[in-house]
């Protein structure tokens, strides 16, 4: 370890997940999407939402037509749906809601005060809570930095449980400009870490978990899908939106999340890596793992289940920690989809062709943003 | 030590000369509240300061870049004179409405007949303006944006001090720049405070 992650505070509160809702380019909660991603069953195909004809990319992972976008406020009534689904498996009551924060990551545009405002109506009157309490707008660590704060609130004993709630719809702006800046993969596939790979592909999500303290869930009787080991937050300090190529930030995330948990690298049994497909940052990705891991890595299954649900971007973290969770549960390692052949600058383990079978102690999930910004979220059976 | 109108606690000749207290920017009992200590302060506008902020290189098309940078380019000069920053300093950028020209912009590209600028792209999200701040002064602690449902100009939300001490206190950053900033339709407000434990 690093002394610069010395001081990452060890969890009292013991931080656990109760419940986990979901909805994906796979379908409707986390069977679809657990059992997609362990057979990287890709998601991506023509974007009939809106016209894309004056697009380099055409393609993208949206939700299946069995899960159809409400005519109003789409994205606040998906994050609803999710929300739904993870309160209804804690066993949350009204009297649980209203002592219960709610942490929502979302783009940072026009209409984000409205769905805000959507989001906290619908939880207010269905679950109790006394609307939304913070809206995270950090690009692709968004819903990650949420759940980081939210086993913090608990960790620290200041809560006894926190919603963290996250959505993100392919929409026609952020389409376009990040075609226009040449983001998204000219081949139509996300190929994380892949030879050959040309970018990333936009994807459908919201999704939510109720994070709580393990001694208050147990008194409620609600069952435990996972605990939070252990989370970290670091920055690049190196650019607006480039990786540093050593993977620098990324470094002192997973190190902060496993000084927490107080956990040694060999104890990590899968990554669920960031892996955009973008060339740049799955090489400084596989360098902060190298740092990390050293001779562990050539023995660390890694993935990134983008490959198969797409980028969700401020909802991403959130979606694929449940990816991580449903493996965890399964037993089924994702597979780290549409990958070519071997890229000499990243050398790692990835799970290819189809699930590996594994019962990882502890599982990592990690995300990047703009700005530099890392996150790193330890995750372990229950 | 600077000679703008940013103020420190290590310099209160600078306070004396603006007349400024930090209760002008963060009232006391906030941050007292979220048992934080303020390092530095800047603000904008400012009596001291004439104009816009400089621009900033890539940022053109919007207001809200430059008056964050600027900002916070005057509260850490206020603290530590020169970059780089010692230890694990987290950016945190609070702001109701965020930057509603880019957003604005986001949104025509995708109109017909419209060319998207590739620029547009890296300026998609809040996080990259701090990601100048951290690349010019080697902020190595978490980078967090949030958008508070209420804020006053010129003041931190609470909430955003409230999440200063989260960080703090969980132990991933040593200081925090809370940068709350607004746009409007007078050139803006922003106010930004570095703040320890």
């Amino acid at each position: 370890m690093t002394g610069s992650t010395s001081s990452a505070h060890r969890p009292r509160g013991r931080p656990v997940v109760t419940g986990l809702g979901v909805l994906s380019s796979a379908g409707r909660g986390l069977g679809p999407l657990t059992e997609a991603t362990a057979h990287g069953r890709t998601a991506f195909g023509p974007v009939t939402r809106f016209d894309v004809g004056a697009r380099r990319t055409t393609r993208a992972a949206l939700l299946p037509d069995d899960v159809p976008l409400a005519p109003t406020f789409p994205l606040a009534r998906a994050v609803l749906d999710a929300v739904g689904q993870a309160c209804r498996q804690a066993g949350l009551t009204a009297a649980d809601g209203a002592r219960t924060p709610v942490l929502l990551a979302l783009h940072s545009d026009e209409r984000t005060r409205s769905t805000t405002d959507a989001v906290a109506a619908g939880v207010r009157a269905t679950w109790g809570t006394a609307g939304v309490t913070r809206v995270y707008t950090g690009a692709c660590v968004a819903a990650a930095t949420a759940v980081a704060d939210a086993a913090a609130l608990v960790a620290a004993g200041r809560h006894e449980r926190v919603l963290v709630a996250a959505g993100h719809l392919v929409e026609p702006g952020v389409f376009a400009v990040f075609d226009a800046g040449r983001a998204l993969a000219r081949d139509g596939e996300l190929r994380p870490f892949s030879a050959g790979r040309t970018g990333t592909l936009l994807g459908d999500a919201a999704a939510a978990v109720l994070v709580e303290a393990a001694p208050a869930a147990e008194r409620r009787g609600a069952a435990v899908l996972a605990r939070l080991a252990g989370w970290g937050r670091a920055g690049d300090a190196h650019h607006v939106c480039r990786p540093e190529p050593g993977g620098a930030g990324a470094t002192r995330a997973v190190e902060a999340a496993l000084a927490r948990a107080d956990v040694a690298p060999a104890e990590i049994g899968y990554v669920n890596a960031n892996g955009t497909g973008s060339t740049l940052a799955d090489q400084a990705e596989a360098s902060a793992l190298r740092r990390v891991f050293g001779r562990h890595l050539a023995e660390l299954p890694v993935s990134s289940s983008k490959s198969v649900h797409g980028h969700a971007l401020e909802a991403s973290a959130l979606l694929e920690l449940a990816v991580t969770i449903g493996a965890l549960g399964t037993g089924l390692l994702p597979v780290n989809a549409s990958w070519l052949g071997p890229d000499p600058d990243v050398g790692l383990d990835l799970v290819l062709d189809g699930p590996r079978a594994a019962r990882p102690r502890y599982a990592l999930s990690l995300n990047s943003a703009f700005g530099g910004a890392n996150t790193a979220l330890l995750v372990a059976p229950a | 030590m600077t000679t703008d109108t940013a103020r420190t606690d290590d310099t209160p000749t600078d306070a004396a000369r603006t007349g400024a207290t930090p209760t002008d920017v963060t009232p006391t009992d906030a941050v007292a509240a979220a048992g934080l200590r303020v390092l530095a302060e800047a603000r904008r506008p400012d009596p001291g300061l004439a104009g816009p902020p400089p621009p900033l290189p890539g940022f053109a098309a919007s207001g809200f870049n430059p008056l964050v940078a600027d900002t916070a380019d005057r509260c850490l000069r206020a603290h530590h004179g020169a970059p780089p920053a010692p230890g694990r300093t987290a950016l945190l950028l609070a702001s109701s409405d965020g930057d509603r020209a880019t957003a604005r912009a986001i949104d025509q590209s995708a109109e017909p007949g419209r060319r998207p600028a590739p620029l547009l792209f890296f300026r998609s999200n809040p996080n990259a303006v701090l990601g100048h701040i951290a690349a010019r002064w080697g902020l190595t602690g978490p980078v967090v944006a949030i958008s508070p449902a209420r804020t006053v100009p010129g003041r931190v939300p609470q909430d955003a001090l409230d999440l200063a001490a989260l960080l703090l206190a969980d132990g991933d950053a040593d200081r925090v720049l809370v940068i709350a900033a607004e746009q409007g339709e007078d050139g803006g407000h922003a106010v930004a405070v570095l703040v320890t434990g």
